[in-house]
């Protein structure tokens, strides 16, 4: 029996990072056995489908071989390396902390697409590789109304890229700037509609972390999508809990001494909105207290983020927003004191009711034991239809007159729509270059599938076999 | 300095992470072509040790910690243009990786065109890069196989070598002499399965 090692040091920056590295390789080789699985099933279902019909044995080997071929180019299509040459860049629609979003298209497809980037230097300056793939891996993972559907991702030296469907609707973000409160029977549904993305989110185990409205997205007919997974949680200075080790976390002067009126306070904060999106410093107005304690937190902090949002749509702002981010802190650990409710802005008892039971502590939290189930049991929605909702009419209608209507996102008309081309050319020493970001490529099936058409296929046939032919052998 | 544990001997000590039908899921399927089997898996074994090694194990190799490529009964030295290097281990694995990458992302040797053909020594590429990849694990198995055991990656580390020495005997891309410093884990690990 050999002697025991002693216990090595290990950095907590190491032990995050290696979790998610675990989590990245059981999702590989679970998706392994799954892709070995559906190949099978497809030739299965081939050969009962050539069986039914009836048709002669050339016939059924000339299936064969074209199905062989599809499955043989699919192979080939997954090592394709897309780059943002492949795309033509149309319009900037958002900009994000470390990033921006462009709705572009295709140019074998011409299908419009929302493209995330993302700057690999800010990723390894923030030492926060260890999140880079959450998203990758949640809307990899996710085909379901309630997530935001990813296509490709690829990389290059500089960035990641996310190719995600297009949602024209906008986001929550928005939309609460344009209307400035919603009423209780719109907030009941778009509440409604979240709590089903987040249950779904954490159905899969995951924790989003970072709810707001920038993050809840409109699709065409002005229902939810949830976006945003990780790749920037923790990111931004003051959503980390480091960043808060010596700030005194007793009541702020803010509350005490200026007692905003709820109207001058929701103006003050819609002016400041866009700025607070923008922003790599961010503010920790949506996260739970738990997060900023060492104890850890679970699920349950989406939950919180939830009732936060809610008391935006109907008040106007958020409940500790503050002028700057560090007050915030402290209206949000002392939320026992700071979670009021201005008594010029009239609400109901039931939703008073509803925000408190989602911003109070983790324990008695609503959803942190039941989940949607406990949820659906609260008075404020109780009128909600949970298993129509999604084909119900939502409250606010969405315009959208074409499938690349941007109308419903901000302007930036000074930004430069052309690929850079310092992106494509290798540097000596490239951000990641120690594997932080291997297998970030993801192509989903069925974007694969639209590519390989039916015509393409035929034509591809022909080419080889006018080559076989030209070499003077026998055919096959 | 001490031996390393060798407890990575011990039969019940060879966990993986339960990935059933993983031999299956390597044979090539039926009516599919060899080559395009191989690049496909190749480059999924690359990203393997990628992440193997440069996530999970490059802050522990180190140059002060890993001075030589050191193996059980082995030392690698790097060969460029014709001259021997003597590199650290994490300077040897740079370059592997780095050269494996190369040839993954060549077009003349990895083609992603439809239409466009292997290269006639597409098998022979692809057992040099199992040979540097190999070297990788036979290190990591060597020197820091207490690390993984540490963060809690000993099962993640044996299924993807299993994976590795699965792919490589299938399609005969390794020769015996060059796996000899992990026989008895290679033993271990595919009699389990």
């Amino acid at each position: 029996m050999g002697e025991i090692a002693p216990e090595m040091e290990i950095s907590q920056y190491t032990k995050d990072k290696a979790s998610c590295t675990r989590i990245s390789i059981e999702s590989y080789y679970s998706k392994r056995v799954t892709q070995c699985a559906e190949r099978e099933n497809r030739l299965k279902k081939l050969e009962e489908d050539i069986s039914a019909r009836g048709l002669s044995d050339e016939e059924k080997e000339e299936k064969r071989k074209i199905h062989h071929s599809k499955e043989t180019d699919y192979l080939r299509l997954k090592r394709t390396r897309l780059t943002v040459n492949d795309f033509e860049s149309l319009k900037v629609i958002g900009r994000g902390a470390f990033g921006e979003v462009r709705l572009v298209q295709k140019h074998d497809t011409g299908h419009i697409y929302a493209m995330k980037i993302l700057r690999k230097s800010e990723m390894v300056e923030k030492e926060q590789t260890a999140h880079v793939r959450a998203e990758r891996d949640i809307l990899s993972e996710a085909d379901c109304d309630w997530v935001v559907k990813m296509y490709y991702s690829f990389q290059d030296y500089s960035n990641l890229y996310l190719v995600m469907e297009f949602l024209p609707g906008g986001d929550m973000m928005t939309l609460l700037i344009k209307k400035d409160t919603l009423t209780e029977e719109a907030t009941q549904f778009y509440i409604a509609e979240a709590a089903l993305a987040i249950q779904f989110i954490h159905s899969l185990g995951f924790i989003h972390r970072d709810i707001k409205p920038d993050n809840l997205l409109l699709d065409a007919r002005g229902h939810v999508k949830l976006s945003d997974f990780g790749l920037c949680t923790g990111l931004k200075k003051f959503h980390r809990t480091d960043h808060y080790r010596n700030w005194p976390s007793t009541l702020p002067p803010d509350f005490i001494s200026k007692p905003f009126e709820s109207k001058r306070k929701a103006e003050t904060w819609k002016r400041n909105r866009r700025a607070y999106a923008y922003s790599t410093v961010g503010t920790p107005d949506y996260i739970a207290p738990e997060v900023f304690q060492p104890n850890g937190y679970t699920k349950s902090c989406d939950w919180w983020s939830l009732g936060v949002i809610m008391y935006e749509m109907l008040i106007g702002y958020p409940p500790f927003c503050s002028e700057l981010p560090q007050e915030t802190y402290r209206k949000v650990i002392n939320w026992q004191q700071t979670l009021v409710f201005p008594s010029d802005v009239p609400i109901s008892i039931e939703a008073k009711a509803t925000i408190k039971r989602f911003c109070c502590e983790a324990e008695r939290r609503l959803g942190n034991h039941g989940g949607l189930d406990e949820i659906k049991q609260c008075p404020f929605v109780k009128r909600i239809d949970w298993n129509h909702i999604r084909e119900r009419p939502p409250p606010i209608r969405v315009t959208v007159k074409s499938i690349d209507d941007t109308s419903n996102f901000d302007d930036f008309p000074d930004e430069d729509l052309t690929w850079p081309t310092s992106t494509l050319i290798r540097p000596e020493e490239q951000p990641g270059r120690r594997g932080e970001f291997v297998d970030f490529t993801y192509k989903r099936f069925d974007g694969l599938t639209q590519k390989m058409r039916y015509s393409d296929l035929k034509k591809f046939q022909q080419a080889k076999k006018n080559k076989k032919g030209g070499q003077q052998g026998t055919s096959d | 300095m001490s031996e390393p544990s060798s407890s990575w001997c011990n039969p019940m000590a060879v966990s993986t992470l339960g990935s059933g039908n993983l031999r299956d899921a390597l044979k090539l399927p039926p009516g599919e072509d060899k080559n395009e089997w191989l690049a496909v898996n190749i480059i999924d074994l690359v990203n393997q040790v990628r992440m193997v090694f440069g996530v999970l194990c490059e802050s522990e190799c180190t140059d002060s910690k890993c001075p030589s490529m050191t193996a059980h009964g082995r030392q690698y030295t790097w060969t460029s243009e014709g001259t021997l290097l003597n590199t650290s281990a994490p300077q040897y694995i740079d370059l592997s990786l780095t050269a494996c990458q190369n040839n993954v992302d060549d077009e003349n040797v990895f083609p992603s065109e439809i239409g466009k053909q292997f290269p006639t020594d597409f098998e022979e590429r692809c057992q040099a890069i199992m040979r540097r990849l190999f070297r990788i694990y036979a290190h990591v198995y060597f020197a820091h196989v207490n690390h993984f055991k540490a963060i809690k990656a000993l099962a993640h580390l044996n299924t993807s070598f299993k994976q590795f020495v699965l792919f490589a005997n299938q399609f005969q891309l390794l020769n015996k002499e060059e796996t000899e410093p992990l026989r008895e884990i290679i033993e271990n690990l595919i009699s389990f399965s």
